[in-house]
């Protein structure tokens, strides 16, 4: 068996998701990082509870399933998924991880003026949306390619009224769907700069250990066992696209037999599996952790 | 006076290399367990070494061993591979063990590839086809060391490669005659074979492998998955092209469109009356689809690249058309078989994922450099040749006393793949590919000047008939569908092309589209190819669904 | 889902009712009966959203090369443009056969 373990990012969470999480770590996270952890709607039109919400329902299934011996050959973090995937990877402790990703929530926040965000556009190649936003971009009207989601599947980040432009562009040039985003930031783009210069500076006075599996890294794409390369994809993926499609290529080229997708959302395992027929494939969003333990004992014998 | 040279520097060499490792060795024996301390002892830094990977079989015990070396004494080898088909096979260039790369195809592994020559981790000597990158191991790629995967070695080290000896025995004489290392993995070891493919006497080292080499099924095609776009298709090809041309040799790439038409051949083929005039003598691999139009009597002679899992006992069974050894099994071979496609066919049928505007294809894509299989040999017109066979004479231009005939090479693709990409675009991906990845050509699988025809759901695109690049263009449009290119296209163009011969759409040809049904295939399931084999075809696990 | 609506002015009249295709995923089916006025008329439900350009000009070509005037209803369930095309001349021959 040959796993491949994934992390959703932002996008799938909702009330009372935490329900059954272990009421001791949540209020341990909510010490480390003073947070309450609210998760209820309203909260969730909060970045930082969003975010660390998330992380902790990963955290927890990570922890459970490697308390039970199971762990990752591969790991991938879609956006703020990398850092559930360098948990994983046991590059970053528990405490640290949450602190990290409450302060990388919070520079999102403040960086944030108004009138800035992103926008998804379905049913052109990615080399098409790029001369798209060519045409656009501006100094005084700045728009950038962002993430690659799936081969005909990308995301614009900039200031807004650059984003309908080229959303407007790209239903004239046959997109099957071009709108913009409820997020309130640039994600994923050099308007990120100043956000990652400060989470860099954190980063730093961390300790990091190399990964313990191949972590995938979202700002090229690539394959690594490299410390550097993981501290840099933690510390810079805001400004860098996510190269999720070519990630997800590269593992495959690995030859993963069983694929593990952690909550919230089960989006990621669909086009997995469009891609590789054959992969056995478990999503905790809708499986416990002691189905996922049968699935994995009854795969590892074959 | 000068100095007398020595002249045998490289058998000195090696002798000094197999003396080092003398302690690991039993005779030409080495134990499962010491694969790595031997590999690190006979392979030195700088090294070419070919390592055995095929698009089906894979030296893998010794491929995961090469992993497992040292860095600090074994490094910037130079790997030779017709195919890259493994991580591990990347993950030497990721550990510093190798550094360059000379290969034909890297479909499984061709978003790593990419990146690795993006990022300098990999460099790429060329990609070849597979007659160049064999032709060069005797040229200026001769091996040092050469690491090989036989089914079962004697206690001599005769080795025996059966149904899969592929390019085996090219690789070994390589090295075995110019004083290259030759060690192979084993999956056995016996008394006695079953018939001797490579002689002990070319054999250095052998190394009985912890588990049999890995073999993919890669030519089984379910029938249950062939649609009734792609059986229009095939019934066009057979009518307009190797009925029209009379087709008897020939090659089929690896597709769904050229197993509609292995399994319309019983059935739409015999209709036509076309048994025994068509389809005669093939290079092919053991593809379980023709099992039908064997047992009907269309086929005289396959000659195989490799082998097929699960064919063995069908083939043994009919030796009259395989290529069979004594012992009951067949004996494929790729050099061979790819000289073959090149040279002696009159006709190769494939299918690509990009066709441009001018009728140049490629399967390389964005981020993804697979380089190419055996379409590149089997999908070029050898212009030496010379052949009084009824297809190469119909490609002949009539008005020119010295004119030759030509070599049909047929595309087949549906004019949008699965997820609705164009397949006929202006510029293929390749040519931004080789801007990434500084190639020095564009990594084109088969150009447009060799490409006799083009067959697309809409119709036929008799290339060879046109006298201009421009009206190759307008051919070509005519059949693209509503693709980029397609949407040029000029009814009143269309029309004189038609007129012309140079396009011709079913109703042209005589097919009636509504006759395109699933119960024209001669086998609609793996079920029934069992049972066209009186049992003896045994599908691998994963195309089973009774099991 | 998706409805769209496309009109043609063609010479060839429909003159009877015509069945083709399939309910199936990457499939569609065809249903062709006499035009209801002098305007070729298309109706079509869709799975796949945001592929009217595409539609528009499969039918465009189609028509160009069989202008059939007639009433169209498409059900379509992500069926590529070749296959539309196949389903598109099948209808055309079972009608031309009919004559």
């Amino acid at each position: 068996m040959r796993s491949l373990w994934l992390m959703p990012g932002q996008g799938g969470q909702k009330a009372r998701m935490l329900a059954e999480v272990d009421p001791e770590l949540k209020a341990q996270v909510e010490t480390w990082t003073g947070v309450k952890l609210l998760d209820t709607e309203e909260g969730y039109q909060d970045s930082q509870q969003i975010q660390l919400s998330i992380l902790l329902l990963q955290v927890e299934q990570i922890d459970q399933l490697q308390q039970l011996g199971w762990q990752p050959d591969l790991v991938a973090g879609h956006s703020l998924g990398v850092f559930g995937a360098a948990y994983a990877a046991k590059v970053i402790g528990k405490e640290d991880v949450f602190k990290l990703v409450a302060l990388r929530a919070k520079l999102m926040q403040d960086s944030c003026p108004a009138g800035y965000g992103m926008g998804v556009i379905v049913g052109l190649s990615r080399p098409a949306v790029k001369k798209l936003v060519e045409q656009v971009h501006a100094d005084d009207n700045p728009v950038y390619l962002s993430n690659q989601n799936a081969e005909m599947q990308n995301t614009i980040s900039g200031k807004i009224t650059a984003i309908q432009s080229v959303l407007e562009l790209a239903k004239e040039n046959g997109a099957a769907k071009a709108k913009l985003l409820k997020v309130p930031n640039p994600s994923h783009s050099p308007l990120m700069a100043a956000a990652a210069k400060k989470l860099q500076e954190f980063l730093q006075t961390l300790t990091l250990q190399a990964p313990e599996c191949i972590y995938l890294t979202n700002f090229n794409g690539h394959a690594t066992r490299k410390l550097q390369d993981v501290a840099y994809d933690l510390g810079n993926n805001l400004i860098h696209p996510v190269y999720w499609e070519t990630m997800m290529q590269v593992a495959l080229e690995y030859e993963p037999t069983v694929s593990c997708e952690f909550s919230p959302g089960t989006a990621f395992t669909r086009l997995l599996k469009a891609k590789m027929d054959q992969l056995q494939t478990v999503t905790l969003e809708t499986m416990s952790i002691d189905d996922a333990d049968f699935l994995f004992n009854k795969w590892e014998k074959k | 006076m000068t100095e007398e040279r020595n002249w045998h520097t490289h058998r000195d060499a090696k002798n000094a290399r197999l003396a080092s490792a003398s302690s690991l060795l039993n005779g030409k024996f080495a134990k499962t367990e010491d694969v790595v301390k031997v590999l690190n002892t006979l392979i030195k830094p700088g090294d070419k070494v070919v390592l055995e990977g095929d698009n089906q079989k894979q030296a893998s015990f010794l491929s995961e061993a090469l992993t497992k070396v040292d860095p600090d004494q074994v490094h910037d080898l130079h790997m030779i591979m017709s195919s890259i088909s493994r991580p591990e096979h990347l993950d030497i260039f990721d550990l510093g063990i190798a550094s360059k790369m000379d290969f034909s195809f890297a479909g499984p592994q061709s978003t790593r590839v990419s990146q690795m020559i993006a990022d300098g981790t990999m460099t790429v000597g060329d990609i070849h086809t597979y007659l160049e990158l064999f032709g060069r191991l005797f040229i200026d790629l001769i091996p040092n060391v050469v690491l090989v995967a036989a089914d079962k070695v004697d206690r001599e080290g005769n080795l025996y490669t059966g149904f899969n000896t592929e390019e085996t025995p090219t690789i070994v004489e390589a090295a075995a005659f110019h004083d290259g290392i030759v060690i192979v993995q084993a999956n056995e070891v016996v008394d006695k074979l079953p018939r001797v493919d490579i002689p002990a006497d070319w054999v250095d080292v052998v190394i009985p492998a912890d588990k049999p080499y890995q073999l993919e099924p890669l030519f089984t095609r379910d029938p249950q998955a062939i649609t009734e776009l792609q059986i229009l298709m095939g019934m066009m090809a057979i009518k307009g092209i190797y009925a029209k041309h009379k087709v008897q040799t020939l090659n089929h790439g690896v597709g769904f469109n050229t197993s509609a038409i292995e399994l319309l051949l019983p059935t739409y083929g015999e209709q036509l009356g076309l048994k025994g005039k068509i389809c005669r003598n093939w290079e092919l691999n053991p593809t379980p689809t023709l099992i039908p139009a064997i047992e009907s009597g269309w086929v005289e002679s396959i000659h195989s690249f490799g082998g097929e899992v699960g064919m063995e006992k069908y083939i043994a069974a009919r030796p009259d058309i395989f290529f069979v050894g004594k012992d009951g099994t067949m004996r494929s071979n790729r050099a061979l078989g790819q000289v073959a496609g090149q040279y002696a066919l009159d006709m190769f049928v494939g299918s690509t994922l990009q066709i441009d505007q001018w009728g140049n294809s490629s399967t390389v894509t964005n981020g993804r450099l697979s380089g190419f299989g055996g379409a590149p040999n089997m999908g070029s017109n050898p212009t030496g040749r010379r052949h009084s066979t009824p297809a190469w004479q119909s490609l002949k231009p009539d008005d020119d006393p010295l004119a030759k005939g030509q070599k049909l090479v047929v595309q087949m693709v549906e004019t949008f793949g699965a997820n609705k990409k164009p397949v006929f675009v202006d510029h293929l991906d390749a040519e931004e590919v080789r801007k990434e990845a500084k190639l020095a050509n564009v990594p084109i699988m088969i150009y447009s000047e060799d490409t006799t025809h083009i067959v697309t759901e809409e119709g036929i695109a008799y290339l060879y008939k046109t006298d201009s690049m421009e009206e190759r263009k307008a051919a070509i449009e005519a059949i693209a569908g509503v693709t980029p290119v397609g949407l040029r296209s000029d009814p009143k163009e269309v029309k004189k092309l038609r007129e012309a011969g140079i396009v011709a759409l079913p109703e042209d040809l005589g097919v009636r589209r509504e006759d395109a049904k699933r119960s024209l295939l001669a086998a609609q399931t793996m079920d029934d190819l069992v049972e066209w084999s009186h049992g003896l075809y045994n599908p691998p696990a994963k195309f089973r669904s009774w099991s | 889902m998706e409805k769209l609506h496309f009109e043609y002015q063609n010479s060839e009249p429909v003159e009877k009712f015509a069945h083709v295709g399939a309910v199936a995923s990457g499939d569609l089916e065809i249903l062709v009966y006499p035009a209801d006025g002098e305007k070729t008329t298309l109706d079509i439900t869709t799975g796949s959203d945001g592929f009217g350009k595409v539609w528009q000009n499969v039918l465009d070509r189609f028509f160009a090369r069989y202008p059939l005037n007639g009433k169209f209803i498409v059900h379509d369930f992500g069926a590529t443009p070749g296959v539309v095309n196949l389903r598109l001349t099948q209808a055309m021959e079972v009608l031309k056969d009919e004559k």
